[in-house]
């Protein structure tokens, strides 16, 4: 294979795994604070129906990416409700917000399935476009892609140098201690659980807007589970969740390149390919070290008076 | 035990000064039960206040309200003798009262600075290194050594309590509340906390020293108030303070039997052969203990008692020697130990964490490890399980004794009494117990001794102990472990060499 095939496969491996890094992101925000959200998947297809929704509606595309934002966030403070104040199960109640989310927007985006809405398409970045063959890959997407370029820096930025990561860590980590501080552990989760949710919506809205320009049913696949599985690959850390994001994202492109050029493996087994690899990738990362643990709360419900 | 200096140099300066807090007529009460009953107490600058008392006297719990964690019942608590409602550590923060809790309230993945300055950052943004200078600062400032930079899940004990210390310190606070500091620290450490202790009082600050350990409270304390059934029973100034037996009688309401009287038995079969046992830190350990005996392991934690008491409870597997126990050899007594009858009884150390769960019931937790007593095929009777539990906790005198309470909610001496019920119901043919009074207040340790005094007639004791007194106590032979190895052991009739253990116990084999 030559570069002209590779280039194009690891450009769209960018362009898959970017709704992957914001989700992952999300999950990793939420989870940092203490709080375990399976519905991952939910938020992500309900912040790309709403997406879809208000670009058809206003036509501003940008708009459309801040309000799938914002209602999943929203959406997701359902699951904050069932944790934080009644002490629910986090499993069940995440189980619960995907189940929901999937079949809201089903339900609601029937009558649009396969109408288009104005999103997001690939532009030449100034400068760094020209780099060849780095340019070529990273540089010729959409402005999403180039937002996401950010977010694992800012995510690492935000936990390991500002007062409200540390605090937000604290109560992943340690709640009591956290409290004894004179911090308050569960208005940090109710924030960890909605940013989270914020930023698996936007990877829901990168999907509609961007990688494409319509709505269709079941339109986020298993994404969600994939970015779960992601950050637990990643060992909670930002920088490994952006690699882990793009490993998956190389899988899902590289397999419709195949489909694309009518290999002879049947395509149900391609598109096994990406959950399959969920799979090992967590059968690795089982191995913990040092640096490598869960935040020590994870799961772990804030009991009232203690 | 170590004899303390007290290196106070100017107490004299904050006498007559005006109290900082005042409790007055403090109550608390958890549904019926009456944890504080109408306590009165001052908090002076400049002063370390200790209060006494044994577990359960409610000495926690007062703190707990003084440190904003819980709310008083009813009372009320007067700072610089201005009325002051707490409604949560912030509050108490904030008015300059802060508690270093026994479990200590830290954040493992983070640093020490990052810990101390926790929610009092001064900036959004952070600089790691502006931090740490400041910690360092501080510690410096208090006699308190500290690496600002390590990660807190490397440090010891020791280290951990001075960043809690340093967390207070940070914040300005002028009360410091130390809810029983030493029961996790080596005796080194100990000395360098009362150290630190004097150095802050000397500069100002109050402090409230939680305990039970007589012998330290004589040491550090400026003031002394003995609780007992969540009420003030006595309060002694720097001068009255009276001696040890005196304050014992006092805590306890009666007269405690400090020395026991511990007649031989007659010995019986081997029931533990250690031969050259080696590796995992042990060296050529020689070791038995027969029916009749209790043999006490003396030594400093951390010299190799635990590998050795886990390769003799079946968690690790010997890596070189021999090891029979009860006649078998150990690949053949474990992993399918007897669970009645010829059976080995394990009292560990941890006893909220190894011992029992936490979060089920006593029936439940005494069955953990007697169940085989209680089946029939896959079928379990639970209806005699609940009796012989009630039994065994009215036996063994556990308090409270609702067997449907969840674990968590027994103090530690009463957990340690279900334990040793639930163990000795076996009747083992040896137990092996592991600091089994440790944290236990005078009237449950002496009920502890007399327990494993008892049962020795009918089985070998193994006791690992970091207080030499409870060997000296309890006792037929010493063994004294360094670095892995068994210095010497000697029966304690051996005076000469009894008199030397400490010295043993720093790796010195006196000839």
């Amino acid at each position: 294979m030559g570069l002209e095939l590779i280039i194009p496969i690891l450009a769209a491996t960018i362009q898959s795994g970017t709704p992957i890094l914001y989700a992952t992101l999300g999950e990793m925000l939420t989870e940092r604070s203490g709080v375990l959200n399976l519905g991952v998947e939910g938020m992500m297809i309900f912040g790309a129906f709403f997406a879809f929704l208000v670009s058809y509606y206003t036509g501003n595309p940008w708009l459309a990416f801040i309000c799938a934002g914002l209602l999943a966030g929203l959406f997701g403070l359902a699951h904050a409700v069932v944790c934080l104040v009644f002490q629910g199960n986090q499993v069940v109640s995440g189980l619960a917000l995907t189940i929901l989310g999937v079949g809201l927007a089903d339900f609601l985006g029937t009558a649009y399935v396969g109408v288009s809405a104005p999103g997001f398409s690939p532009f030449d970045f100034p400068v760094l476009s020209a780099i060849p063959v780095l340019g070529e890959i990273f540089f010729k997407q959409d402005a999403l892609v180039y937002v996401s370029f950010l977010l694992p820096f800012l995510f690492w930025f935000f936990m390991n140098r500002t007062r409200w990561g540390l605090a937000l860590g604290a109560a992943g980590e340690n709640p009591a201690a956290c409290f004894a501080a004179g911090l308050n552990p569960v208005k940090l989760r109710w924030a960890g659980i909605y940013f989270g949710g914020v930023l698996c919506g936007l990877g829901g809205a990168y999907l509609s807007l961007a990688y494409t320009h319509l709505w269709t049913n079941n339109m986020t696949a298993g994404r969600g589970w994939i970015a779960v599985a992601l950050v637990i690959f990643a060992f909670w850390r930002p920088g490994r969740a952006m690699f882990g994001a793009y490993l998956f994202g190389g899988i899902m492109a590289f397999q419709m390149r195949l489909q694309a050029v009518g290999a002879t493996l049947p395509s149900s087994l391609l598109l096994m390919l990406p959950y399959a690899l969920t799979i090992i990738v967590l059968l690795f990362s089982s191995a913990r070290g040092k640096g490598r643990q869960a935040p020590a709360a994870l799961g772990v419900n804030i009991e009232p008076g203690e | 035990m170590a004899e303390y200096v007290n290196k106070r140099t100017n107490r004299g300066a904050f006498a007559g000064q005006a109290p900082f807090v005042r409790l007055q007529a403090i109550s608390k009460h958890f549904g019926k039960v009456r944890a504080n009953h109408e306590i009165t107490l001052d908090i002076r600058p400049g002063m370390i206040k200790a209060l006494l008392g044994e577990n359960g006297a409610g000495k926690s719990t007062l703190m707990s309200i003084l440190s904003g964690r819980f709310q008083q019942t009813s009372g009320d608590i007067l700072v610089d003798g201005a009325l002051t409602a707490f409604h949560s550590p912030k509050d108490a923060i904030k008015a300059g009262i802060g508690m270093v809790y026994q479990h200590f309230m830290l954040v493992e993945s983070m640093t020490v600075a990052q810990n101390v300055l926790l929610g009092q950052e001064k900036a959004f943004l952070i600089s790691p290194k502006e931090q740490e200078r400041e910690v360092a600062a501080l510690a410096e400032q208090y006699g308190l050594p500290i690496d600002p930079s390590a990660t807190v899940s490397s440090l010891s004990m020791g280290e951990k309590q001075r960043v809690e210390i340093l967390k207070l310190l940070y914040r300005d606070s002028r009360v410091l509340i130390l809810d029983e500091p030493t029961a996790v620290l080596t005796p080194t450490e100990t000395e360098q906390l009362f150290d630190a202790m004097w150095r802050m009082a000397d500069q100002g600050k109050s402090l409230v020293f939680i305990s039970h350990k007589l012998k330290e409270v004589m040491a550090v304390a400026d003031e002394i108030a003995i609780l007992r059934k969540g009420e003030v029973v006595d309060e002694f100034k720097e001068a009255d303070v009276p001696n040890e037996a005196v304050l014992a009688n006092r805590m306890v309401g009666r007269d405690v039997e400090l020395a026991l009287d511990a007649q031989p038995v007659e010995l019986g079969a081997t029931v533990l052969d250690v031969q050259g046992l080696d590796g995992d830190g042990l060296e050529d350990i020689m070791l038995s203990v027969r029916k009749g005996e209790i043999v006490a392991i003396a030594g400093v934690a951390g010299n190799g008692q635990k590998e050795l008491v886990e390769v003799v409870c079946g968690l690790r597997k010997p890596v070189r020697g021999d090891v029979s126990i009860l006649g078998l050899e150990w690949h053949d007594f474990y992993p399918r130990p007897p669970r009645k009858g010829r059976s080995l009884a394990y009292i560990p150390e941890d006893r909220q964490g190894l011992a029992t769960c936490k979060f089920v019931d006593l029936v439940d937790n005494f069955l953990l490890t007697t169940r085989h007593s209680f089946t029939t095929g896959p079928f379990l009777n639970r209806s005699k399980a609940v009796d012989t539990t009630i039994e065994i906790v009215e036996q063994f005198n556990v308090q409270p004794g609702h067997i449907d309470a969840d674990a968590r909610a027994l103090s530690g001496g009463n957990l340690q009494k279900l334990v040793i019920g639930r163990e000795f119901f076996r009747q083992p043919d040896i137990i092996v117990a592991e600091n089994p009074t440790q944290g236990l207040d005078i009237s449950a340790t002496e009920e502890v001794w007399q327990r494993l005094l008892e049962v020795r007639k009918r089985s070998g004791i193994l006791l690992i102990t970091s207080e030499l007194n409870e060997a000296l106590q309890l006792a037929d032979r010493i063994a004294v472990m360094y670095r892995g190895r068994i210095i010497d052991q000697f029966p304690k009739s051996d005076t000469k060499k009894v008199e030397a253990i400490g010295l043993m116990m720093a790796g010195v084999t006196p000839e």
